[in-house]
């Protein structure tokens, strides 16, 4: 027997698949075939669906309900686990909510008393059912405590590209395009099935992709290209070819005209470095060509709507203050910093230009529309912390100079997390100031900025572009919750421990920076409530363990295709159901039925009923001719909730023509219509909503960066000043590996004794997988370099006396690891690489593997976050043969 | 006649270990056992390096040492090319293994479990029979016949095709009949330049791997 | 374990199939080197190469994976020499067996020719693993059908260090000198040249050089032929470890030319 299933695992799913079922026994996974014309992957199935078989059968997994028996916590104290009942563990559960509840939700510092932490990239969401339903229900909860969000995400790509095209997630237009510059982004790893599809079809049609990363990853291999770069350099690399674009080849080989009309290139700026405004409507002027400087009536506003300058003003077009900024950043002058030579830098600047095609044009579902094929995508740790928001604008930039920014070819944003409605990026353009698309800003005016912060992170009390969506919370400098635990910084709340923490699919012990620190923290949790698959470093501290049903147990429908993570943008989109393959393998819960059972017992189930109603499972239940709604005054069983789920995904899709129940979605799996092509283009809609792209100058954020400074002095809080610099109209390049140097020397140490830096790289078998303890996956991962200890450059170590396979220590100041040494030529000599994240010590199997993790040895630190809120995931260190 | 083949795009495969996984599945085979597997392989040195993935496995050579070496005749070559082993007539010596210059063979003499003791879905498949003898790569040849008898297509229905095919998430491995110039494989080598693993050793192996396209080598 | 894509260590054939090696070609050499002793001494020769042989295939036998079908080695005449070696130690059994039992010469000198096209055999066994470069080699058999002999006859002398055993075991042990430097000069294996390259010395030094010394010298002191036969026994059968157990690196992974991934220009071969 096959059973059509669905594996999001990661945030490159979902892979549609099948599992055949023997007696009774999931035996295999294959690709599923029917949906091989509607997924973009060809219905391929990614090596981490190869073992979701083992995962269900592990040996290891927590197999009841248990409660812990020694109060005492600690990484050295045994919990003392004990099964108890379902019954049991829930009403410890629902007892402990109820407490809380009649307390009150915020607790006496104004911090949400229940917190709950789920894995990375919305992946938790794909597999648990209707809890958000729950946590609807409940009230304030606290998301901000990161487990890997923040510190482990393309974090400025999330605000910053979202903010100018929409774009939590960039990604070539990959079926069109033609030459890609790719600093770092690890495509072949993380990039999913569709990403993997789509890039072996590009290259072998003749797509040339420049891999510029300090080491040569699977993506750099698959590259036509590799440009090893000094780690934290990359502004400077893409900042060289801004300027080679500007500077080494005639202007009219750029998109003028795109910059003319859908930029913000011919707005005048002011001699404060505002825009000229009209006195009247107060609207920016517009200049008559795109470059020069214009003498006119205006007035220049400055934050707080303080008038800075008004009368016969002169000011310059935000082209030409862009074009004078980028004057000093040559290729010569990028070649001392990057390490790259600059008759590259020149070469691919060249490249990128004639691949541009500008003036080009193709037609895509009736539409002509430009086609620009060329892109500019961004790694992890080019894309977070210092040094994100240049890169992130650089990339931009090089897309707006060719018109390549959301057209045919280009790069494209391909989700939104932080606007509304979440599911449609067409329909967050909406006119905002200036004739910019408006963006959910966290207020930093005087009236409305708020001082108090929702949740310990403080992210909107600190971060304006970290928004006020459903995602925010996790999206503000999630370290912070952790970090502020030890110690508040003044002017904020103290921040308290929460009373209650849920736990699902996410291992900040492991995953997070300072491991040690954070299980030091965690270790403080006065109550801990784990959905628990195995024991791990995580659940180690938790007082309740509930086995929610894995993969193949349980049932649950979701949205798939139109346009999503990375490189998911579909030719449809739709439904897909995971549904039981077979009976649990334990005692173990559906985590719908885990979710109503909380809710009824904790007296919540009309709220929770009406926020399924409303759409919590994925689809509303009423539509414009179908009421499917649940009685919101019983408890359900989680057949009656997908059921009706199920029948109200149906007549969505069907415009309410069909209402097939659950019965008919466990026999077809999957249920689509089409997602027009033209919808993965944002530009026609800015054009057909008169609005321009938010580029190149930054206005509104040198304006709310100076807003954001006052309200923070005013109340304050000084510790926030390095994150306000950020803040530039035109970013600057600072030194940023200097930022890491630094960091040695706070530590106590000396920069020169510290002298390579430490990376991570994505493994596509584990990447977010939460998949540490299946064998399988630790046997096919072997077969890629590193995943059995540090890379290291060969002739480096050869220097070094280490030999392949030699044990290794690794230090910063503070913390050291050991590592076998795994010697490879693609790897800069002052580079290390420790792939994925392993380091377990409590997670049955992994706490065998004697691999160590960068995050053991990153710190949690205010001078590394930059003002998004986030850090990167590299940290200076020592490399010495062990003894 | 017919000689089935596998094609392996060197230009496209990331590694990513798929395949690996997928005829571990289709396959049941063992811990340790990789009837097929993708190298991690790195050519030249620093700055000039290039680092590529190289699916191998058996490569159901046309004069296969293994078969020649054999002393119990457990191992032969069927008419249409694959390279089989019969395990019931198998003694274990393992000389086929170090007469195969590809690594392609694997005895295991005791059980071997993902985590000890069977778990349910290695219970359901456990075949005592694969014990102490000599396995490889069968090109899923029951698929094969399997899929022929039901008048399917090897490498283009996927019922007929290997499961390492199937799986491919790049739509770098590719199976078919070297022998039908029509044929997809065919249509491949013909197309583009290819190379065979140690060609030296005279084996002549039925597993082609593609670095580029033919026009523009020229 | 990661293997690949660089050469590795063989894992399938351990010390019990270099046992078969190192016993089944002393063995074979005594029986060979029997045929010239008189009858009274060559008994002994004759059971103690028989022994050897003996317990080199009970070691092979402890090596597979299915013992009771070990009949089943006889199953492929045609192409492997695993089967031919098979039939020439049934044949050689049989004809030292009833050697053993007549007594008759001339069973002796079938027996004798039995041994050599054993231990020839057991030389193609090797040249026949295409899968090793240090064996596939054809200059392996000679040094493999040589080394027996040394080992045989050195040993032989024990039993009776007549002329002809004498210059049948200096010829051997010369033989088999030369059979090594002919190897060592055609092995392109560099890893296995460095593994065997100690074995190798010492096969000259103590097992060409020392055992001849000694062999002239057991014309004054009879009693050196132990010495020779040591010596000669020890870096044949020493060699023989190496080679099959240490030296033995397969042939890796290795591709001619990297794949075009994408632009032009920037593939080509390495």
């Amino acid at each position: 027997m096959k059973v059509k299933t669905y594996c999001y695992q990661c945030v490159a799913g979902p892979d549609l698949l099948e599992v055949e079922v023997e007696d009774g026994v999931a035996t295999q996974v294959t690709p599923n075939f029917d949906a091989a014309g509607i997924h973009p992957g060809g219905g391929r199935v990614c090596v981490k669906a190869y073992g979701l078989v083992q995962k269900l059968y592990n040996p290891n997994r927590v197999r009841s309900p248990m409660k812990r028996t020694n109060p005492r916590k600690g990484r050295n104290e045994d919990p003392g686990f004990v099964p108890i009942s379902w019954d049991e563990a829930l009403d410890i559960v629902a007892t402990k909510l109820k407490e809380i509840r009649a307390k009150g939700l915020l607790d006496e510092s104004g911090y949400p008393r229940v917190a709950a932490s789920f894995g990375g990239g919305g992946t938790p969401q794909s597999y648990m059912g209707t809890f958000p339903a729950f946590l609807s229900a409940w009230g304030p909860v606290d998301m901000g405590f990161g487990s890997g969000q923040g510190v482990k995400c393309v974090h400025s790509e999330h605000l910053y590209g979202e903010f100018w095209h929409r774009a939590f997630t960039v990604s070539p237009d990959t079926p069109l395009c033609e030459y890609v510059i790719s600093c770092g982004a690890n495509t072949e790893a993380s990039g999913g099935v569709v990403g993997v599809w789509r890039h072996a079809e590009a290259r072998v049609r003749g797509m040339k992709r420049v891999q510029v990363e300090p080491h040569l990853s699977v993506t750099g291999a698959c590259s036509a290209e590799w440009v090893p770069i000094r780690p934290k350099t990359d502004a400077a690399f893409l900042y060289a070819l801004l300027n080679v674009l500007l500077f080494e080849h005639p202007r009219e080989r750029l998109d003028v005209e795109f910059l003319y009309k859908h930029t913000s290139s011919p707005y005048l700026v002011g001699p404060n470095g505002y825009f000229l405004r009209d006195p009247q409507t107060k609207q920016p002027l517009i200049a008559p060509a795109l470059e020069g400087t214009f003498r006119m009536p205006a007035v220049e506003i400055g934050p707080d709507a303080e008038v800075l300058a008004q009368g016969e003003l002169e000011g310059r077009t935000a082209f030409t203050a862009f074009v004078e900024h980028m004057r000093p950043y040559t290729p010569e002058w990028a070649e001392g910093v990057c390490d790259v030579p600059a008759r590259t830098m020149r070469r691919i600047g060249r490249e990128y230009l004639e691949h541009a095609r500008v003036g080009a044009t193709i037609v895509i579902d009736g539409k002509t529309l430009p086609l620009r094929p060329v892109a500019v995508v961004l790694g992890k740790t080019v894309n977070n912390g210092w040094g994100g928001y240049e890169c992130c604008w650089a990339r931009t930039m090089l897309a707006a100079l060719v018109g390549a920014l959301e057209v045919p070819g280009g790069t494209l944003g391909t989700t939104i997390r932080l606007n509304r409605p979440l599911g449609d990026r067409h329909a967050s353009v909406k006119p905002g100031p200036d004739g910019f698309m408006d963006y959910p800003l966290n207020p930093t005016d005087r009236e409305r900025w708020r001082a108090q912060p929702n949740i310990r992170n403080a992210y909107k009390t600190l971060v304006p572009l970290a928004a006020d969506g459903p995602w925010s919370q996790a999206l503000g400098p999630t370290h912070f919750s952790w970090m502020f635990l030890g110690e508040t910084p003044p002017g904020l709340p103290r921040v308290t421990y929460p009373e209650l923490w849920f736990v699902y699919r996410t291992n900040p012990a492991i995953s997070f920076w300072d491991t040690p620190q954070v299980a030091e923290r965690m270790a403080q949790f006065p109550f801990v409530v784990a959905m628990a698959y195995t024991r791990d470093e995580t659940n180690h501290f938790a007082d309740i363990l509930l086995p929610d049903q894995v993969d193949l147990e349980s049932l649950q429908l979701i949205r798939v295709g139109g346009s999503k993570f990375i490189e998911q943008f579909w030719r449809h989109e739709g439904y897909a159901l995971r549904q039981p393959a077979v009976a649990p393998a334990v005692d173990a819960r559906d985590f719908t039925d885990i979710a109503t059972e909380l809710a009824r017992r904790t007296g919540l189930l009309e709220a929770y009923n009406a926020a399924i109603n409303r759409g919590a499972a994925g689809v509303p239940l009423k539509g414009k001719s179908w009421d499917f709604s649940l009685d919101t005054t019983k408890a359900h069983t989680r057949e009656e909730i997908w059921d009706a789920v199920c029948r109200a995904a149906s007549a969505d899709l069907t415009d309410g023509r069909e209402t097939d129940g659950l019965e008919w979605w466990k026999k077809h799996g999957l249920r689509v219509r089409p997602f027009p092509q033209s919808l993965w283009y944002l530009f026609p809609t800015l054009v057909e909503k008169g609005l321009r792209f938010e580029l190149p100058y930054q206005e509104r954020l040198l304006r709310v960066g100076r807003e954001l400074a006052r309200r923070l002095h005013e109340h304050g809080i000084r510790w926030w000043d390095a994150q306000l610099a950020e803040y530039q109209a035109l970013p600057a390049w600072k030194e940023f590996p200097k930022l890491w140097e630094a960091e040695v020397v706070r530590e106590g140490g000396r920069a020169e004794d510290y002298p390579f830096w430490l990376l991570t790289s994505r493994s596509m078998q584990y990447a977010w997988g939460g998949n540490v303890g299946v064998q399988l996956m630790r046997e096919v991962a072997a077969n890629v370099s590193g995943h059995g200890g540090v890379i290291v450059n060969a002739k480096r170590a050869a220097e070094l006396g280490i030999a392949e396979g030699d044990t290794v220590e690794i230090a910063t100041p503070r913390a050291r690891v050991r590592a076998r040494a795994v010697l490879r030529q693609g790897i800069r000599p002052d580079t290390l690489l420790l792939v994925a994240q392993f380091d377990h010590w409590a997670t049955p199997f992994a706490k065998d593997f004697g691999v160590p993790s960068l995050n053991r040895l990153v710190p949690m630190s205010m001078d590394l976050t930059d003002a998004t809120g986030s850090g990167a995931d590299v940290v200076r260190v020592s490399l010495r043969k062990a003894a | 006649m017919t000689r089935w083949v596998m094609v392996a795009d060197l230009r496209r495969c990331v590694g990513c270990q798929t395949c690996t996984a997928a005829c571990k599945h289709a396959n049941a085979t063992p811990p340790g056992v990789q009837w097929r597997r993708v190298l991690d392989m790195e050519v030249g040195e620093y700055p000039e390096v290039k680092r590529v993935f190289v699916p191998v496995g058996c490569m159901h050579c046309a004069d296969p040492p293994c078969m020649h070496v054999c002393p119990s005749t457990a191992t032969r070559k069927r008419a249409d090319g694959i390279v089989t082993i019969d395990y019931d007539l198998c003694i274990g010596c393992a000389y086929c293994a170090v007469a195969c210059p590809y690594q392609a063979r694997y005895k295991t003499d005791e059980a071997r479990f993902a985590y000890g003791e069977p778990i349910a879905s290695e219970a359901k498949r456990f075949d005592p029979g694969r014990l102490g003898v000599a396995t490889k790569c069968t090109f899923c040849a029951d698929r094969v016949d399997a899929g022929l008898a039901k008048g399917l297509k090897p490498g283009v229905d996927p019922e007929a095709t290997p499961a390492c095919v199937n799986s491919c998430i790049a739509q770098a491995l590719h199976f078919g009949d070297i022998e039908d110039p029509q044929s997809n494989v065919s249509q491949l080598l013909a197309e583009n330049h290819w190379f065979r693993m140690h060609e030296e050793l005279g084996t002549d192996p039925g597993f082609y791997y593609l670095w580029d396209r033919k026009e523009a080598a020229a | 374990m990661s293997f690949g894509p660089n050469p590795w260590l063989q894992q399938h054939w351990d010390w019990r199939a270099a046992c078969n090696f190192m016993f089944g070609g002393a063995g074979a050499g005594l029986v060979i080197a029997a045929a010239l002793l008189e009858d009274s001494r060559a008994a002994i020769a004759l059971g103690a190469g028989l022994a050897l042989v003996g317990a080199g295939l009970a070691c092979v036998w402890a090596e597979i994976g299915r013992k009771l079908r070990a009949l089943h080695v006889f199953f492929n005449p045609f192409t492997s020499w695993m089967t031919r070696e098979s039939f020439a130690a049934v044949v050689l059994f049989a004809l030292g067996i009833a050697a053993l039992a007549t007594g008759a010469p001339l069973l002796r000198i079938a027996a004798a020719a039995a041994a050599a096209a054993f231990v020839f055999c057991q030389g193609m066994i090797l040249f026949a693993a295409k899968g090793i470069p240090a064996w596939r080699r054809a200059e392996v058999v000679p040094l493999i059908v040589a080394t027996g002999l040394a080992e045989g006859a050195s040993a032989a002398l024990i039993a009776d260090p007549g002329p002809g055993v004498l210059a049948l075991a200096a010829g051997a042990l010369i033989a088999r000198a030369l059979a090594w430097a002919r190897y060592r000069g055609a092995l392109a294996d560099r890893r296995a040249a460095a593994v065997l390259e100690p074995a190798g010395r010492a096969l000259m030094q103590l097992g060409t050089v020392v055992a001849l010394a000694l062999l002239a010298l057991s014309w004054a002191v009879p009693v050196a032929v132990w010495g020779v036969a040591a010596a000669a026994v020890a870096a044949g059968w020493r060699f023989k470890f190496v080679l099959i157990a240490r030296a033995a690196f397969n042939q890796g992974f290795a591709i001619p030319i990297v794949p075009v991934r994408g632009a032009r220009g920037e593939g080509g071969r390495p």
